[in-house]
């Protein structure tokens, strides 16, 4: 069995050699140009002066393919809400006991200066390199941090799975209505200057007209997302297995 | 040595790819799903890669690097995270149930 | 206008209801009808919008070789309808099994409409990769609701295969990036024919591979009977009917765009896939004990009928598919939903232990019967008439092998949907639980009602042109990207 497991491993190796092959073949065949072309040498020269943005990144990613973002946030929301519907039905027995006092007492040092840290990367995602995602990400980092260190029942008690699902909502419905903004105006959904909203001195912190609010809807979209997919998993994995088989026949029972 | 990145990044695809058929334990499973990604993303990233460029922020001062893949990548990085996080909540019920991740002990996903 | 909303309502609806479960209950059975309502006229208005001439909406102004855009010609407009017909009946019916109780089944659900109308309707390629994958999530977690173990194993073997199939998706559109610098789909079928081969071939390659693995190909089907048979019954029915449609439509459209002129092989290889997948699914299906596995079988095998007619390159033959399309979504949902209403009141799927049902529910039985006939091909149905539409294509373009498959798989076909028949009128006790049967006779009755309408109307009205025509539109790739390119 050993052997022929072996065997078939080895065949399998080589097909996905071979398919790499084939697929160097596939991209040696094109030559490097020196210049950018296409659409991406427009939006290096135009940025500044139809969408006021100093990252040109964020401009594609919120105004000229904005729909895109839509879709990846959808993506987000999908997921948390499957992950909570598959864990819906589990609640933890017993909370985790948490970390030692010198662990709290360094966190509750670190924390503020967490929220500040995220709040920069979200408000100022036109400016540098940064923006919606990654600023949510680093928030659900702090709820995460607050589980391990303190307890997951803790962080239940401060930020209760209700409260996140309406912030996960919330950040969603405004991004539809920001589009939406730009649709009654005529100039087409997620408009951005054209719509109206205002352009701004570009380097400032004001401007680049919707920009800076789509960072806000997604930042508070991802950040409670991942704080829920985060939670939902941790809580069945507080109880040992042999609670959790009786907790299975239980269920089964039902 | 552009086409050196486009090397690797087709050996990470295949050995994701290999990970995927040949492993019996479910996590690696889902290993190799995130590492298949991976390759396919560093890709796209290299195609944006231009000699001596800067990153693209204005005011950008000599020749900046392609913008549209980071776009790209930024996207599809969430979407791989999130099919991966979903199949970990699918693992983790799988185990809840068999008490193993062992995929010749699981019945159900044999064939 | 209708484009843009036909994407976004749905989404809204999906952001609104945890709000309105959270701070307001009863609200929720009041907006629920509206919102499948509305989801419903959007998507029907916007097919309507570009069946006879392309309607295109830029996001944000920004014209399509900057921006997104959406884009609806006659074939994405038959398919709209298609969804918004199938979706509609789904819901209805999963509304009268459930109410509102599960509010998070309703959250997915119309994540599903939004994203399936979004690869339907898009213009763009990485813009349609990321609909793929909203719509591929939801499916996944539709299949794992019941949140019994059968269904949650069947759904990450779905996950699985799914996501790698994504990923070659991706790998086909970032090697299409490398050679042109642009993913819009108009901009890339201009300037396609002119990259080296070797590069045309592994695009061609990885998208043919990626999307038969989405949509059951035979060599890719192993996740389809486990997830259609574990599901729910209104989910089969979705499934089965409505969201393999759309990988399908994604195989036609990127293959006709993209390959029609500088590689038509792709379109033998879509054929010969096409052959094995039904010869394949007819055969397997041949030996299952389990109603609802045999319709997913039955499911892979229909499914190579589409892709032998897509793979035909003639107008006639991407007509036949389409109409195909169209028949296996009602036959299959109606199949689905009067097997699955059946099976739960006979508390198993085995087929030899359900018997006597005729005597207990004529209705729903005489229904099955119908489609039953509908989908192995019997004369004046609607199954019939794709096929002959699917073996004419096939013999006018040559390919003989397709047509004597295709015969050959009916007669296999009627041989097991011959069987379970036999099962159903044997005498024998009758379900022991009775559930209301009112919702699925109606949807049955509804359903094998549109399957003899659409039988009867080829004699009275040209349909078999109607499809052709729309099938030489897509095949039409200069004034596609003319209407694109140069608004």
């Amino acid at each position: 069995m050993r052997l022929r497991d072996r065997l078939h491993d080895l065949v399998l190796l080589c097909l996905c050699l071979g398919m790499g092959w084939w697929l160097w073949e596939g991209v040696a065949a094109i030559d490097d140009p020196e210049y950018i072309i296409g659409p991406a040498a427009y939006y290096l020269v135009n940025t500044a002066k139809e969408t006021g943005a100093v990252n040109v990144v964020a401009a594609i990613l919120f105004d000229y393919r904005g729909i895109d973002t839509l879709g990846e946030a959808t993506v987000i929301y999908t997921t948390v809400c499957g992950v909570a519907m598959l864990f819906s039905k589990s609640k933890y027995k017993k909370s985790s006991a948490g970390l030692s006092f010198i662990a709290r007492r360094g966190i509750s040092f670190v924390v503020p200066f967490l929220f500040m840290y995220g709040s920069a990367i979200i408000l100022m995602g036109h400016l540098s390199p940064g923006g919606g995602f990654q600023g949510g990400a680093v928030f659900a980092t702090i709820t995460i941090l607050f589980c391990i260190v303190f307890g997951s029942s803790f962080e239940a008690s401060r930020i209760s799975p209700k409260t996140k699902e309406t912030i996960e909502s919330l950040g969603g419905l405004l991004f539809v209505f920001i589009g939406g903004v730009g649709l009654l105006a005529g100039a087409g959904f997620l408009a951005n200057t054209a719509a109206g909203f205002p352009r701004g001195q570009v380097g400032n912190f004001l401007s680049a007209g919707t920009i800076p609010l789509l960072n806000v809807a997604v930042g508070m979209k991802v950040g409670a997302g991942l704080s829920t997919i985060f939670y939902s998993m941790v809580k069945v994995l507080d109880l040992e297995f042999n609670e959790q088989l009786t907790e299975v026949m239980d269920n089964d029972k039902n | 040595m552009i086409k050196i990145s486009y090397a690797t990044a087709i050996f990470v695809f295949c050995v994701g790819l290999y990970t995927i058929l040949s492993k019996r334990n479910l996590f690696k499973t889902v290993i190799g799903l995130t590492i298949m990604e991976a390759g396919a993303l560093m890709l796209i990233v290299t195609a944006g890669y231009v000699h001596g460029g800067v990153p693209p922020l204005i005011p950008i001062e000599g020749q900046a690097v392609n913008p549209l893949p980071h776009a790209f990548t930024l996207t599809a990085i969430v979407i791989g995270a999130s099919d991966v996080a979903l199949a970990l909540a699918l693992v983790i019920k799988v185990h809840r149930r068999y008490g193993t991740v062992d995929l010749d002990k699981i019945r159900g996903l044999k064939e | 206008m209708t484009l843009v909303l036909a994407v976004v309502f749905p989404l809204s609806c999906a952001f609104l209801i945890p709000l309105l479960h959270l701070y307001g209950g009863a609200l929720l059975r009041k907006f629920l009808p509206v919102m499948g309502l509305g989801t419903l006229a959007l998507t029907l208005a916007a097919a309507l919008s570009g069946f006879n001439d392309y309607a295109l909406s830029f996001f944000g102004g920004w014209p399509a070789r900057l921006g997104v855009v959406f884009v609806v010609d006659s074939l994405s407009s038959i398919f709209l309808i298609l969804v918004a017909f199938g979706s509609g009946i789904s819901l209805l019916y999963s509304y009268d099994r459930m109410g509102t109780g599960p509010w998070r089944f309703y959250v997915i659900f119309f994540l599903l409409q939004a994203s399936m109308n979004g690869v339907l309707l898009t213009g763009d390629l990485f813009n349609m990769f990321v609909f793929y994958e909203i719509f591929s999530l939801t499916a996944y977690l539709l299949v794992s609701y019941s949140l019994t173990w059968q269904a949650v194993e069947a759904g990450l073997k779905y996950l699985v295969m799914g996501t790698v199939g994504a990923f070659f998706i991706l790998l086909g559109a970032a090697y299409a990036f490398i050679a042109n610098k642009t993913l819009n789909m108009a901009a890339l079928a201009v300037s396609l024919p002119q990259i080296p081969k070797a590069t045309l071939v592994v695009i061609a390659a990885c998208m043919v591979v990626g999307l038969s693995l989405k949509a059951g190909a035979f060599p890719f089907h192993f996740w389809l009977p486990d997830a259609h048979s574990s599901a729910l019954t209104a989910v089969s029915a979705l499934l089965s009917g409505v969201v393999i449609k759309v990988s399908v439509y994604a195989l036609i459209r990127i293959s006709l765009l993209f390959f029609g002129d500088p590689l038509p092989t792709v379109f033998d290889v879509i054929t010969a896939l096409g052959v094995i997948s039904l010869l394949g699914g007819h055969l397997m299906a041949f030996k299952q004990q389990d109603i609802k596995r045999l319709l997913a079988y039955s499911t892979v095998a229909q499914i190579g009928y589409i892709m032998i007619g897509a793979g035909m390159g003639t107008a006639m033959g991407i007509g036949a598919a389409l109409f195909h399309s169209v028949n296996h979504m009602l036959m299959k949902s109606g199949l689905f939903m009067t097997a699955g209403h059946l099976a739960e009141e006979m508390k198993t799927r085995n087929i030899s232990h359900m018997r006597g049902l005729f005597a207990h529910r004529k209705g729903l039985v005489l229904a099955f019967t119908v489609l039953a006939a509908a989908i192995v091909g019997v004369p004046p149905l609607n199954g019939f008439m794709s096929k002959w539409y699917l073996v004419m294509a096939s013999v006018e373009k040559g390919n003989l092998l397709a047509a004597l498959s295709l015969v050959f798989g009916t007669v296999i076909s009627a041989s097991y949907y011959l069987r379970v028949l036999h099962a159903f009128y044997a005498p024998g006790d009758g379900p022991k639980k009775y559930k209301d049967p009112r919702c699925p006779l109606a949807v049955a009755v509804v359903l094998s009602g549109c399957c003899v309408v659409l039988g009867l109307l080829p004699f009275f009205y040209p349909i078999g042109d109607i499809f052709a025509e729309v099938g030489a539109k897509a095949l039409d790739v200069k004034n596609y990207v003319a209407a694109v390119l140069l608004q």
